[in-house]
């Protein structure tokens, strides 16, 4: 086993490999885990080093022969990782709280013992870092949320969750960029367009870019 | 150019699929059977990566609107190209205006055409694969439906008929029970989260392919497989062939449409050589896990390689030789 | 266009790197037979010869290989005697290292005999199925 204040890395079968960070999922962590990815990146035979949520997924062009070497190199990487710092945009994205797609709403409160009203305030009260790209084109992890409102994913995933879903899968939180499967909660929804084929880039936050929710409508 | 005539189930435009989109949330797309469309590509002798159809149910029908080489591998169907039969991974020559015509899926779950010179849609973000989730790439990024006209590249050279060796007769696995699909794994991050006893019944387990089964995802049924405790990650990236374990202890099978990243624990992730194997798995079958190594995983990554490096070789002397002749 | 000895070390080459046995070519009266492997012998070709008042004809081997009846994934095979077929129908597969390449029937009729037995090496000109054509 790896001590508990040592990276975890592991095999994604043969064409992709997991490097997790130790310690608390916070920005500080998250500054050093996009700096990694930026190294990582320019490394000979990995296609993409994608940050997630304080870890790193890195693709392979080839499966390394040894995968030891790599694993030196990612400890190494990590320990030798300053935070880099990425100056953002600030986002603001107007939200509507329960209703048809935000129908989680009750239930995310029933379960952490809160008002709609307390949940819908806390989820709309911090400045959120986009902290990762992942799931679906577009789509953004968020850091920042409050643990009060933390609820653990679905038993099993829906087959289908609507496009600008504003949802809570454990202690994350994040607005679907189209529709598709979810294991997560919704509790609102937006309108905007987070990822554009056709665009020079095509997602339109980059992590290091920041989001604050507004409440436009609480649907009960 | 080619029309639809007749499809049922979601076919669909795939290559080799989006492999360096990941850091936007766009996973892979591509051929679920790679190793059949490669192979058709290399009985055109089309660049490899060159667009094809998937096609997931019959019947299926298409007309060809010009003189062209098709090649039509994958799934063993029974088809017939102007009332000749196609025999499996086989090329064949169509004349302007021959009816395609795919009537049952014997054995697989996936049939793939190649077109000499691929079909020409426009590349997007790298590949010309269709990204369902994001409706782009493909042909305007959703299933086939009668009436689509699609566009193709190719040539109206006259090219003989000629068949390979399915991967499935050449790549046979030993001691496979034909009733089952034996996929080979190395074990993921959370696998030591369950215990011994829970292991051995992830790998003793004939697991089903339950209806829920698609370019998604492989939803098992079988014995409730639960980690000591439980275990809720932080969002990471995930790749085809990951294999995650839900609350419910049911496993799923990550596949080409998959989400590029997830949370639940991952008890193993099935290897690369093996990917095409669960993609021609069909539903309500069954599928068995056999642990492997990662040094035999790219020994069984080379062996697949040489199959396809002598079928390169192979179709290249026939070529030769024409020339010579 | 004659068979130039670099032709033949070039074919021989591309012979031994893709695993192929055996190779026949035929250019304007030469004829070229290259084996790599000292592998199965070939099958001499049957004497089947069928009477001079016979109208018969035959669908031959092209290539040198191993003879499929049947596709390996089928039980049926692609004719049985007594079968009609067309001109350009399929009768059986010469396998060639992983390649299959299609024996063909020469005109359209009833299948009369599979003459070659599955499994065994067939050459350039070994016949295959007698056909009797429509008449």
């Amino acid at each position: 086993m790896t001590a508990p204040d040592r990276p975890r890395i592991s095999l994604l079968g043969t064409s992709a490999l997991l490097f997790e960070a130790p310690g608390a999922f916070d920005l500080p962590h998250q500054r050093r885990i996009w700096a990694l990815a930026a190294t990582a990146s320019k490394w000979p035979g990995i296609r993409e080093a994608i940050p997630g949520i304080t870890n790193m997924m890195l693709t392979f062009e080839t499966p390394p022969r040894e995968v030891d070497t790599l694993i030196a190199a990612l400890n190494d990487g990590w320990d030798a990782a300053e935070g880099l710092a990425i100056g953002g945009r600030e986002i603001r994205l107007p939200v509507t709280y329960g209703g048809a797609i935000g129908s989680q709403l009750q239930s995310v409160a029933e379960h952490c013992g809160l008002s709609i009203d307390d949940v819908v305030a806390i989820h709309a009260a911090p400045l959120y870092t986009v902290f990762a790209l992942g799931s679906h084109p577009g789509y953004c992890y968020l850091g920042g949320m409050d643990p009060r409102i933390t609820m653990p994913r679905r038993q099993t995933p829906l087959q289908r969750s609507a496009g600008g879903s504003v949802s809570i899968g454990g202690s994350q939180t994040g607005v679907s960029a189209s529709p598709g499967p979810s294991g997560w909660h919704a509790i609102g929804h937006t309108t905007w367009t987070f990822f554009d084929p056709s665009w020079p880039t095509p997602a339109a936050l980059a992590p290091g870019d920041t989001i604050r929710f507004e409440i436009e409508q609480v649907i009960r | 150019m080619i029309e639809i005539l007749s499809v049922t189930g979601p076919a669909s435009v795939q290559d080799l699929g989006r492999l360096d989109q990941y850091r936007f949330g766009v996973g892979t797309s591509g051929a679920m059977d790679d190793v059949a469309l490669r192979a058709g590509n290399i009985l055109l002798g089309n660049d490899e990566n060159a667009a094809g159809l998937e096609i997931p149910m019959m019947p299926f029908k298409l007309r060809f609107d010009r003189d062209m080489a098709f090649a039509l591998t994958g799934a063993d169907v029974d088809a017939e190209i102007a009332g000749r039969v196609i025999p499996p991974w086989w090329r064949s020559h169509a004349g302007a205006g021959d009816i395609l015509t795919i009537k049952a899926m014997a054995r697989g779950a996936r049939s793939y055409l190649a077109f000499s010179g691929g079909i020409d849609v426009p590349m997007v973000l790298g590949s010309r694969s269709t990204q369902f989730r994001g409706e782009f790439g493909g042909w305007h990024g959703r299933p086939l439906q009668p009436g689509d006209v699609l566009p193709c590249t190719a040539s109206t050279a006259t090219i003989g008929e000629l068949g390979v060796e399915p991967a499935e007769v050449t790549l046979a696995r030993p001691n496979a029970d034909p009733d089952e699909t034996l996929v080979r794994v190395v074990v993921a991050g959370e696998y030591d989260g369950f215990d011994a006893a829970t292991q051995e019944l992830f790998w003793s387990s004939s697991w089903k392919i339950t209806p829920q089964s698609n370019r998604y995802g492989y939803r098992l049924q079988g014995p409730a497989v639960k980690p000591s405790m439980p275990i809720e990650k932080r969002s990471h990236g995930i790749v085809p062939g990951v294999i995650q374990i839900p609350p419910n202890g049911q496993p799923i099978i990550q596949m080409r449409d998959a989400q590029t990243s997830g949370g639940y624990p991952k008890i193993a992730a099935v290897i690369r050589a093996d990917l095409w194997r669960v993609g021609q798995a069909r539903l309500g079958r069954m599928l068995r896990f056999e642990q492997t190594a990662y040094a035999d995983a790219l020994a069984a990554e080379a062996e697949m390689s040489a199959y396809l490096d002598r079928l390169r070789a192979n179709v290249g002397l026939v070529e030769e030789t024409r020339t010579c002749r | 266009m004659p068979i130039e000895l670099t032709d033949i070390a070039r074919l021989a080459q591309i012979l031994e790197r893709s695993g192929v046995d055996t190779i026949e070519i035929e250019v304007s009266g030469q004829s070229l037979k290259l084996v790599v492997n000292t592998g199965p012998r070939m099958a001499a070709s049957p004497t089947l010869a069928a009477p001079a008042t016979d109208h018969s004809v035959i669908a031959k081997a092209d290539v040198a290989g191993h003879f499929l009846a049947a596709h390996p994934w089928r039980d049926k095979p692609f004719v049985a005697r007594g079968q009609r077929i067309e001109a350009g129908a399929i009768v059986g597969l010469v396998k060639i290292g992983v390649l299959y390449a299609p024996i063909v029937a020469p005109a359209a009729g009833t299948v009369d005999a599979v003459i070659a037995e599955t499994g065994t090496m067939v050459g350039y000109g070994t016949p295959i199925v007698r056909i009797r054509p429509l008449s």
